[in-house]
């Protein structure tokens, strides 16, 4: 699972996905702007095919937050 | 969801773009009531795809009142080729988006009329002062009320008055649209479309203002792609169609007349389905033509005789119906038609074929048909390719033109000296000054002509009507006919009155169906021959090569111009040739 999402966030920031760990955020990571990352929720929900609520989008700080939710809406095991 | 079509592709392709040296360039603006992130570097790389520099203005969020009033705003400084006003209900009704229902009746007619003229106003103003074409979207009718089912109650309710609100517009700018300068964009269709659920992504809007969700932002570049390829000048005329599973399911010479699926049943029907489709696009002006690998008397008795066929052999500009390749097919088909390669659409099923011309051809633009024929009129519908800003009446009349062409054909083949071949032609031209009627026909021709024109200069509506309007300028048409039929209006020139001794030729061109005729000769004969009787001792002009135009290389000194520095120049105290086997007639 993890895999396939940091494949997603790789092409979707378009950078190689071994720069991506639970640690990359908007303040480390150059290609994360606030209007792509509309676009990898989507992608995300797309590709993984669940939905982020409102709040949880807003929580989201570094990729390490979208695996805490993935386990919250049982995308990926505990 | 393919790779080609999502956003992320678009924002990350638009970062490495290189569209330098690309000789098409167009400046196109945004202004929004809403976040528009995406659409900008979605609209590069489409231009891009197909050889265009497109070069962004975005306005600031929600500026457009004051980027179109303020005449010093940062929009009048970009100079714009195309502007799109992206405006969108909830923006324009502010509270009332919610609460309509509490306005009293009385107030409502007012209500509308000043969001009318607010927006009147916007490009009122902006047709005054820019240049530009202006494409502004309809309001999206709401697809909610809180009167529910009852809302029949409602008298002038939020969809009545948002759909008041777009016909006024949409009547008053084809009343504007004698300048084709406004065009209205009927967002609706991309909701019907697409529907709102997947268009309106409330989580995108409340976080950041998105009022088109980004999965979405790709297919609406799209819609707006036809104003870009129609005001560039690159659509295309012509459709090159297969037969055996593109216009009829299954394969003639092996399934026979009777077997073929074309009709009533499931494969036959999205057959039938394509091909009205394309008759419907045939009777606006957009050419067919066969190449297909059959024998020829199988494919011809279907074409002829099979009951649900739509298209006819009178539909079909040119049909190579035999063994040959398909590329040598095409280029001929190109040759016979006088249209040019990138102006054709290729259209089979067999991806071996599709593969093979796109190699061989690369300005031709291939469609990847799928196997699955249910999609062959869907694919056709989508497409913005044959999209003008107006369809002409040259538009509608030219498959007889070209019905009338093949048998012009037919005769010269007959015929062996071509002299006597012009003479049996019975040719008249009816040469005429620009007016209303003709403007919009010849801004089109100079952005489409390539082969005949000597200076290639592109021209768009409102420019040709400035020229009409200036007395430096002389600007006339030519319409030809001969015992065929008539040809419209196929040829323009326009020359600027230097001074009293010598005039200039800022264009002249011919289109390409017509060319080898003497046509030519005989446009050039009336302008030398009025310059001439107005006391005119020289003209001038220049030949600007391009990529196409070399069938017009020679054509200055085969009229007795002599070359002085890179002008070509004609004394008229020098003999004025003039073609004998043409009727003139003048409309001054």
């Amino acid at each position: 699972m993890t895999e396939k999402l940091y494949q997603i966030i790789s092409k979707v920031f378009n950078i190689d996905s071994s720069k991506i760990n639970d640690e990359t955020n908007s303040e480390n990571l150059e290609e994360w702007d606030s209007f792509n990352f509309y676009v990898l929720l989507d992608e995300i929900e797309n590709e993984f095919n669940m939905k982020f609520d409102l709040d949880e989008t807003l929580e989201i700080k570094k990729i390490g937050d979208i695996k805490k939710i993935f386990v919250k809406h049982g995308v990926i095991p505990e | 969801m393919k790779n080609e079509e999502n956003l992320a592709y678009f924002l990350n392709e638009a970062k490495t773009i290189k569209t330098r040296g690309l000789e098409k360039k167009l400046r196109v603006a945004f202004l929004a009531s809403f976040s528009i992130n995406g659409l900008e570097e979605t609209m590069r790389v489409k231009c891009f795809q197909k050889g265009i520099e497109c070069i962004t203005y975005v306005a600031d969020y929600n500026q457009y009142n004051q980027e179109i009033l303020n005449h010093d705003s940062e929009l009048y400084q970009f100079r714009p080729d195309i502007t799109f006003l992206i405006l969108d209900t909830r923006h324009i009704l502010g509270e009332y988006f919610f609460s309509w229902h509490t306005v009293p009746h009385d107030e409502k007619p007012k209500f509308v009329e000043d969001k009318i003229n607010e927006i009147k106003k916007l490009y009122n103003t902006f047709e005054k002062n820019l240049e530009s074409k202006l494409v502004i979207t309809s309001l999206q009718i709401p697809s909610y009320s809180s009167y529910g089912i009852s809302k029949q109650q409602e008298i002038r309710g939020l969809k009545e008055i948002v759909s008041e609100i777009n016909n006024k517009l949409f009547n008053h700018c084809s009343e504007l649209h004698t300048n084709h300068q406004i065009f209205i964009y009927d967002f609706n269709e991309f909701i019907s479309k697409f529907g709102e659920k997947n268009i309106f992504n409330y989580k995108q809007f409340f976080s950041g203002d998105i009022k088109i969700s980004t999965e979405y932002i790709p297919k609406f570049v799209n819609e707006l792609m036809g104003y870009v390829y129609a005001i560039s000048g690159i659509t295309k005329k012509c459709i090159i169609l297969d037969l055996d599973n593109t216009l009829w399911g299954g394969i003639v010479g092996e399934d026979g007349f009777d077997n073929i699926k074309l009709g009533d049943n499931p494969v036959g029907r999205s057959f039938v389905e394509f091909q009205k489709r394309l008759l419907a696009l045939n009777q606006r002006g957009i050419i067919l033509a066969i190449n297909s690998k059959n024998n020829l008397e199988d494919a011809i008795e279907v074409i002829q005789k099979h009951p649900n066929m739509i298209l006819r052999e009178d539909n079909f500009a040119c049909m190579k119906i035999n063994w040959d390749d398909k590329v040598v097919n095409l280029q001929k088909i190109s040759e016979e038609l006088n249209i040019g390669l990138d102006s054709m659409v290729f259209f089979d099923d067999d991806p071996i074929n599709q593969e093979y011309v796109r190699e061989s051809l690369p300005e031709v633009l291939v469609i990847d048909l799928p196997k699955d024929s249910s999609q062959y009129a869907p694919i056709l519908t989508e497409m913005k390719e044959f999209d003008v800003l107006k369809i002409t009446e040259e538009d509608t009349k030219r498959s007889g033109m070209y019905l009338g062409q093949k048998k012009r054909k037919e005769l010269e083949n007959k015929v062996s000296d071509f002299n006597e071949f012009l003479k049996q032609m019975n040719i008249e031209i009816n040469i005429q000054k620009a007016n209303s009627f003709s403007i919009p026909r010849i801004s089109q021709l100079t952005l489409k002509t390539n082969q005949f024109n000597l200076t290639t200069r592109r021209y768009q509506e409102d420019e040709v009507s400035k020229f009409a309007l200036s007395d430096d300028k002389i600007i006339e048409c030519v319409k030809v006919s001969d015992k065929f039929g008539d040809n419209g209006i196929t040829g323009t020139y326009i020359i600027e009155k230097k001074d009293n001794e010598e005039w200039i030729i800022d264009t002249f061109l011919l289109s390409c169906r017509i060319m080898g005729r003497g046509v030519e000769e005989i446009m050039m004969n009336q302008i030398l021959e009025k310059a001439k009787s107005s006391g005119i001792k020289r003209i001038k002009g220049e030949f600007i090569p391009t990529a196409k135009n070399k069938p017009a290389a020679n054509f200055y000194e085969q009229l007795g111009f002599k070359k002085e520095n890179e002008f070509w120049v004609f004394n008229t105290d020098d003999t004025i040739k003039k073609p004998d086997h043409i009727k003139v007639i003048k409309n001054d």
